[in-house]
């Protein structure tokens, strides 16, 4: 069945009038996500498409009509995809239409920029044993990059033809057009160690014949145990052969020490390299990096001795934000610059523009009363210059400032990425799906980024729980910077109380997530690119543009807070509050009563609690006199907020993403287990700290 | 709705080049008005889009760049 939206239609004058009408034949358009594909699938058909959603799903799957070389042909545009295999429900439908769809051939749209990524792909339509065309789109802007592709010795590689092209010109289309019904099964099949083709050898004849793709392509799904594949297999394979497969899968993933698909994946990727390095030059490239940032690239992912250069990252990080940031470039803005200079020339600013009497009283306070001792707009205790910009400029700015250096660094070296392979490894210890890395470390910026992005995970119960570990126990960067800052002011041992807090907090929730969900968990697999010498102006041009995106976000917040503080106190609210919260705050958490205002402005932004909780504690670190007392009381502060519901802008996204009922539950677990927690971090510490 | 500047992007995490249009990370997010943040379609990573100053820093530097190497 390759044209079921259109078999309602069917006339030449209608072909013409560029309707969607049955083809004799099916092109399906397919390639990674962002290459320029629906630009060739407009091109190729013209306005007159429809867009419905696959079978039970969400996704949308264009169809449309086309003329190629005199024939009429139905034309299909599938979801971005970067394999076969599937990791998220848009590359599953894009499987599915591969598998279920008969009599068709692929044009795979390939982004000329990225052929190691497009290749890939290739790969796996060869293995499938789909017949298809190779368009290398955005041709001019690789060449303009300098990336020379060899098209004729790529063909002759794939056993297919490859043609250059920019879709958006309409250039080298026509070729595309001329020979689409030409379309070949590619002669280009990576092959596997021998264990695995051994076991391929075992399944291969168990495989349905029937459907789109080859047998050995759904072989190998199944032995790396796609579960999305599972309904396929049971509906056409007895219970025999499924067990039969099953149990050399498990066989087969036993022998290595990392999953099956990562093994496949990484054989797999070891052929599409040798084929780049025939094909592909890049103007003035001498190598993929020096040999030094080879041997030093290979230790940041090491098992062994990626974990002290993980902790000395960590170290170096620390002493850079915690100690020079919130010590040196926090006390020079917040006293040097602000409460001795900013605040005085802006109360003298006021006072001269307003004329004295009620209304200059009531935006900056009496004359003559230190600012901390009166309630003006303004200047004053809770004052919107005062405290909001105060709280935003000149203490979690630097902070933050300092923070984002450090993960441009990080960025620009090339070192985030391996990051996220070793911290895949962690969680794959604690029982989280290896999957679940990109959104957790991505929290680390931004938790509500990070919610939506849990979008990848492949069932409904790994997003619900990627957003609870999100929500729950992931500090966001500004918020972590803060952190950083009040930990320098804390003895190891009580840093080591915090860190342990949230890390077993996560480490239990991440082990009953691993019960709860059935199946096999999936892979994290991304492009690691050579590590190398960061860059100043780089450096410069992404810190510039994150305290630009913080300062937006977050100030106006910092100011909106300051005013519910400012309106509560001047109706005695605050007062009221920390009566409210003093059996959980004073009662339970043995804090100071203080603190309750700041856990519940901590939800219009995480930081804001924690720069109220800095502000406190500030004078006692940097005198040195802070008291067994005061660490016990900071490390349970800080692993409650650190675990308390998530900002309002992180509940929406809880909410829009995964419903009211989801959003409440988030919510409604996360209230009463942070206060637990925090209790019981309290309790443990006055007996054993 | 994001505010991005339609262009071409970099993504820092794994290297691929996308069109920044449509990119925009958090329609849903209540702040998501005037906002810069991208994701990129590969491996889904978020940053700010290098306009306004980071922006201006970005041809500052790709002018003295191009001028060194002519």
């Amino acid at each position: 069945m390759s044209a079921s939206a259109a078999s309602c239609h069917g006339s030449k004058t209608e072909l013409d009038q560029k309707k969607v009408i049955a083809g004799t034949r099916s092109l399906i358009l397919v390639g990674n996500p962002n290459v320029g594909k629906s630009v060739v699938f407009g091109a190729l058909t013209g306005k007159y498409v429809t867009v419905s959603n696959y079978p039970g799903t969400t996704v949308e799957v264009t169809r449309g009509s086309a003329t190629l070389a005199g024939e009429p042909w139905h034309v299909m545009d599938t979801p971005g995809t970067n394999g076969i295999m599937p990791m998220s429900e848009d590359e599953q439908v894009t499987r599915d239409i591969l598998i279920l769809e008969r009599d068709y051939v692929c044009l795979q749209v390939c982004d000329a920029k990225n052929l190691r990524r497009g290749l890939l792909l290739s790969a796996q339509l060869a293995e499938a044993q789909v017949p298809f065309l190779l368009a290398l789109n955005m041709a001019d802007e690789a060449a303009s990059r300098g990336i020379e592709i060899d098209a004729d010795r790529l063909a002759s590689e794939l056993g297919v033809d490859v043609f250059p092209t920019v879709a958006v010109q309409r250039q080298g289309l026509s070729a595309v057009s001329a020979k689409a019904a030409e379309a070949r099964r590619s002669t280009f099949l990576p092959r596997y160690d021998d264990a695995i083709e051994a076991a391929l050898g075992e399944v291969i004849p168990l495989m349905p014949r029937q459907g789109g793709i080859a047998p050995r392509s759904v072989a190998v799904m199944a032995l790396v145990g796609d579960e999305s594949l599972r309904q396929h297999l049971a509906a056409n394979l007895s219970a025999e052969a499924l067990a039969r497969v099953d149990e050399v899968g498990r066989k087969l993933a036993a022998r290595y020490p990392e999953s099956l698909r990562f093994v496949v994946s990484k054989q797999r990727l070891a052929a599409v390299d040798r084929l780049i390095n025939a094909v592909m030059r890049k103007k003035g490239q001498v190598s993929t990096g020096s040999s030094f940032g080879r041997r030093l690239g290979n230790y940041a992912t090491h098992p062994v001795w990626g974990v002290p250069f993980l902790a000395g990252v960590l170290f170096v990080c620390y002493e850079f934000v915690g100690v020079f940031g919130a010590k040196v470039a926090v006390d020079f803005l917040e006293n040097q610059i602000f409460y001795a200079r900013l605040v005085p020339w802006f109360d003298r600013a006021i006072r001269f523009v307003v004329p004295a009497g009620g209304v200059q009283t009531f935006l900056v306070g009496p004359l003559g009363v230190p600012f901390r001792e009166h309630s003006g707009l303004l200047v004053g205790k809770y004052g919107l210059f005062s405290m909001g910009l105060s709280y935003g400029m000149a203490i979690v700015l630097p902070i933050v400032t300092t923070f984002f250096i450090a993960f441009s660094i990080l960025e620009d070296s090339g070192y985030l990425p391996r990051l996220a392979v070793m911290v895949n490894r962690v969680f794959k210890r604690m029982g989280l799906n290896g999957k679940a890395v990109l959104p957790m470390v991505l929290g680390l910026g931004c938790d509500t980024m990070a919610t939506m992005t849990a979008r990848i995970m492949e069932t409904r119960k790994e997003r619900v729980i990627v957003t609870l570990l999100l929500a729950l126990g992931v500090p966001c960067s500004a918020q972590l910077a803060v952190i950083f800052s009040m930990l320098a002011g804390l003895s190891p041992g009580a840093t080591a109380w915090f860190a342990g807090s949230i890390i077993l907090v996560l480490f239990l929730v991440g082990w009953l997530a691993a019960k709860v969900i059935p199946g096999r968990g999936s892979d994290f697999m991304l492009e690691l690119p050579p590590l190398r010498m960061p860059q100043a102006s780089n450096i410069l041009i992404k810190t510039t543009a994150r305290i630009e995106w913080y300062l937006r976000e977050a100030l106006p917040l910092f100011v909106l807070g300051t005013a519910i503080l400012w309106g509560l106190d001047r109706v005695n609210g605050l007062a009221l509050l920390e009566r409210a919260a003093a059996p959980v705050v004073v009662g339970i958490l043995h804090l100071p009563k203080e603190a309750a205002s700041a856990f519940i402005l901590g939800f219009l932004r995480r930081d804001y609690a924690a720069a109220g909780l800095f502000m406190h504690y500030e004078p006692f670190m940097k005198a040195g006199t802070m008291t067994r007392e005061m660490r016990i009381e900071v490390v349970v502060a800080l692993t409650t907020i650190t675990l308390f519901i998530p900002c309002i802008a992180n509940f929406f996204m809880i909410i829009k993403e995964r419903g009211w009922k989801t959003g409440a539950a988030v919510a409604g677990f996360i209230l009463p287990f942070s206060v637990a927690v925090g209790a019981g971090v309290d309790a443990l510490m006055r007996w054993l700290y | 709705m994001p505010a991005l500047v339609a262009r071409r992007e970099h993504c820092p995490l794994c290297g691929i080049e996308f069109d920044a249009e449509g990119q925009g990370c958090r329609p849903s997010c209540p702040m998501s008005k005037g906002c810069k943040v991208l994701c990129c379609p590969g491996c889904g990573y978020s940053f700010p889009q290098e306009t306004g100053l980071a922006g201006g820093l970005r041809r500052f530097f790709d002018r003295r760049k191009e001028r060194r190497e002519t």
